[in-house]
């Protein structure tokens, strides 16, 4: 069960979970904590539970073990290649969107909620592309534009799921700059990613494989022995420990 | 060639009028979404699903449509819970259809004996329309925008990322439920004025034409109101002059409209 | 015997027993057909193609031309208009298709309720196998035996494509040339069966027998086989019924295919099959997109 936290001093806290789907557990013994305004990079193979978290953290899945504390409705950036590119909306449709959050859905947007549409698609540097239709936009403009649609609905906690996969140079600074904003702004950000140093960079790091295999600072936690842990065989390591990468397997095409 | 104010003259033909209005209206408010979700052999399939009910209701003196009613909410029933709509029907419900047609043709030819029944509900009826079915349509007509316009949102933020929509929060398999039960309810309202067959030259082809056309959500809807009442109107006097059910013309004049949009559109498409 | 009489007294009418030999040649090839309109997903195209042919057999009816020609070229006009509407990219394929279809039926009804033609359009739609001419009977013969020739030399070719696209297409055959030479044998056959079974009511020979097999028959071959015997029992068992009940011929024997598969999805393989391990299903490929199942992480 999901229950208010916040007051604590806590944005999300995780305890005992365990999910997945008709009855059969995909995910494990999964336990963190993290407080308002920290970055937390989620790791792990696909497959090995960062979705499954995600949806349980949103309420589409019901723990089969454990609870959750969340301090409000987190925020989604889902991977835009399940978004349809041929339905006819703008980016600002898109940003709009994410208003639909707030409750109310049954009424047309009105003249707030696309204000902070455009505040938002602002933010991620789209304002001039908020007539373009989405299919039309990069695959870097289409992840701002997704991005803007999850910051719209000002959450405390937004979970991303692999946001920079697949963007280009430019869109990935952007994106990474809003990141460092938010967390100023005291949220915390969930970053499902499969790089492995850039989540160096990250305040925490929860590293999943079925399982919950280490959670912590990422100096600390990303050794060898949980990198294996996490990615067993998709792990290769360079010449001198210096630093290890993983194998993708991306089923979907990317624009690159 | 009959003057075209005889529409509006002639009582019998007024009904039609009114019959192929309201049907247009739901034919751009729901059409648009039929078109966006996915949902055109769906509307197709619920259409004549409900054939052999059809027959068996004409013949016993129920109303056909209301029968109707019942046999295409269970179809949208089973298929949302099947998780099909939209997406492969399988040759089960392929099959299913040929089997509804086929229990349906024997059942009017050969048990109930009213073959003159078959033509009506496979392709629609000038004369025959009934106070009933204007009731319904005009009923379905007034769900169907009311909900448009409720459901508009939640509709769209589905078909464009149906785990995004979940995640803001919204009751997505509610709203498809509903989408789908008036999808096969406006179905049914359409067979007796363009027949079984041809639910699709309301549901379809106008907002199909108007896809073409447009870049936005709200310019599909009104477009596709627009081009339904034109086709309807149209159609309805085609049908009137040349003496024949109202189904095949507003069939054939969508699909020429279609032809038209795309041949238009064919340089400037993205 | 009074049962055997029951059984044989269709057969002793000329009119049934032409009925019952179109029928049966018909679906003996398309039961076996049917197989890789299945695997390769054709239903739907079939289905479309089959409504889609109405305007040539009202045309062929109203210039009293053989109904064959009529839909043969119906056949080839419906496949090129779904083909091309289908690939409207901002409609979407399902909706093309649906404009042409909707428009070719739209105007096939027209043209058949135009005041002085014949009303013979229920029989165009429902099928009409007592009204099987000589030339109904050769074309059915020639079916047969060219497509019967076609499917047997092209077995190994499609079995290969469909099991393994790339793999068959890095080994030289051309994946594309096989499908459209299947979908010529489709419209062949639609155009042939379409006499008996009516545009609304031919598909259930090409999809009902496959359907009723595909749990039990473990080889592709032997799906082939089972699926012809299937369509052929079906009918046998339809024109039976429809001589006997009254019934519309081939409404009923579109009933008795759609028995069939329902009876044969039904039955679970016996266990001794199961225990030789499980029978394919189908060649069917896994779909290239993601499925609706839950995402993993």
């Amino acid at each position: 069960m999901t229950a208010q936290a916040g007051a604590a001093g806590v944005a999300i806290a995780v305890d005992g979970l365990s999910a997945g789907y008709d009855g059969a557990p995909v995910l494990t013994e999964v336990g963190f904590s993290a407080a308002p305004g920290r970055l937390v990079c989620v790791l792990g193979p696909n497959g090995g539970g960062k979705t499954t978290l995600f949806r349980a953290l949103l309420g589409e899945l019901e723990p089969l073990a454990g609870s959750i504390e969340l301090s409000g409705r987190p925020a989604y950036m889902a991977q835009t290649e399940r978004t349809r590119l041929d339905f006819p909306v703008t980016a600002l449709d898109v940003a709009v969107m994410g208003t639909l959050a707030h409750g109310r859905w049954w009424l047309p947007p009105g003249r707030r909620e696309r204000d902070a549409a455009r505040a938002a698609l602002e933010r991620v540097g789209l304002t001039d592309q908020a007539d373009v239709r989405f299919g039309e936009l990069s695959g870097g403009q289409r992840q701002r534009a997704l991005l803007a649609r999850a910051l719209v609905q000002d959450a405390p906690v937004l979970l991303l799921d692999e946001p920079l996969s697949g963007v280009d140079p430019a869109s990935a600074t952007l994106i990474a700059a809003v990141f460092r904003e938010l967390r100023a702004e005291g949220r915390t950000l969930l970053v499902a990613s499969h790089d492995v140093e850039s989540a160096r960079s990250f305040d925490l790091v929860l590293c999943l494989n079925g399982r919950q295999v280490a959670f912590g600072e990422p100096a600390a936690t990303l050794d060898r022995a949980t990198l294996q842990a996490t990615y067993g065989h998709e792990l290769i390591v360079l010449e001198g420990g210096r630093g290890a990468v993983t194998v993708q397997h991306h089923e979907h095409g990317h624009e690159h | 060639m009959p003057s075209p104010t005889d529409l509006a003259e002639l009582p019998f033909l007024r009904e039609a009028l009114f019959e192929l209005v309201l049907l247009a209206i739901t034919g751009g408010v729901l059409g648009a979404w039929v078109v966006l979700r996915r949902l055109a052999f769906f509307s197709h399939a619920a259409g004549s699903a409900t054939f052999p009910g059809l027959v068996i209701a004409d013949a016993s003196g129920v109303t056909p449509t209301l029968a109707g009613l019942a046999v295409g909410l269970g179809y949208a029933g089973g298929v949302e819970r099947a998780g099909r709509a939209g997406h492969e029907h399988g040759e089960g419900t392929a099959l299913l259809l040929v089997a509804a047609l086929a229990g349906g043709v024997i059942l009017a030819s050969d048990v109930f004996e009213s073959g003159a029944a078959v033509d009506r509900l496979l392709f629609g009826t000038l004369l025959g329309l009934t106070a009933t079915d204007l009731a319904v349509s005009a009923a379905v007509a007034a769900v169907a925008t009311v909900a448009a316009i409720g459901l508009g949102r939640t509709w769209s933020a589905v078909g464009f990322d149906p785990d995004g929509a979940r995640a803001l929060g919204l009751p997505v398999a509610r709203a498809d439920l509903l989408l789908l039960c008036l999808v096969a309810v406006a179905a049914v309202a359409a067979i007796p004025a363009v027949g079984v067959l041809l639910v699709t030259a309301v549901y379809v082809l106008p907002a199909a034409a108007a896809r073409l056309l447009t870049a936005s959500i709200r310019g599909l809807i009104a477009c596709a109101l627009g081009l339904a009442l034109a086709e309807g109107v149209v159609g309805l006097y085609a049908a009137y002059w040349l003496d024949v059910p109202p189904g095949p013309p507003v069939a054939v004049l969508g699909s020429l409209v279609c032809l038209a949009a795309a041949l238009a559109t064919r340089r400037t498409a993205a | 015997m009074e049962a055997i009489d029951f059984v044989l007294d269709p057969l002793r009418s000329g009119i049934d027993r032409r009925a019952l030999l179109e029928l049966a040649l018909v679906g003996s090839l398309c039961g076996a057909l049917g197989f890789w309109v299945v695997t390769e997903r054709l239903a739907y195209s079939a289905e479309s193609i089959s409504h889609g042919l109405l305007p040539g057999l009202v045309l062929a009816a109203l210039a009293g031309a053989p109904l064959l020609l009529g839909a043969a070229g119906g056949a080839l006009a419906a496949a090129v208009l779904i083909a091309v509407a289908a690939r409207d990219q901002r409609a979407g394929p399902d909706v093309g298709t649906a404009v042409a279809v909707t428009g070719l039926v739209g105007l096939g009804a027209l043209l058949a309720f135009a005041p002085d033609s014949p009303q013979r359009l229920e029989e165009l739609l429902f099928g009409d196998p007592l009204g099987v001419t000589d030339g109904d009977l050769v074309a059915a013969t020639a079916l047969v035996v060219l497509g019967g020739g076609a499917l047997a030399a092209l077995h190994r070719p499609l079995a290969a494509v469909a099991f393994d696209p790339g793999g068959a297409a890095a080994a030289g055959l051309q994946p594309a040339r096989l499908r459209l030479a299947l979908l010529v044998l489709l419209a062949a056959a639609v155009a042939v069966a379409v006499q008996g079974l009516g545009a609304l009511l031919v598909l259930a020979v090409l999809v009902a027998p496959p359907v009723a097999v595909r749990t039990h028959a473990r080889t592709p071959a032997r799906a082939m086989l089972a699926g012809a015997a299937v369509a052929v029992l079906a009918a046998i068992v339809g024109m039976e019924v429809s001589f006997h009940a009254h019934s519309a011929a081939g409404a009923s024997v579109a009933l008795a295919l759609c028995a069939a598969a329902a009876l044969g999805a039904l039955l679970r393989p016996s266990p001794r099959a199961a225990r030789r391990g499980a029978p394919p299903r189908s060649l069917r490929r896994a779909p290239a997109s993601p499925g609706r199942g839950p995402a993993r992480a």
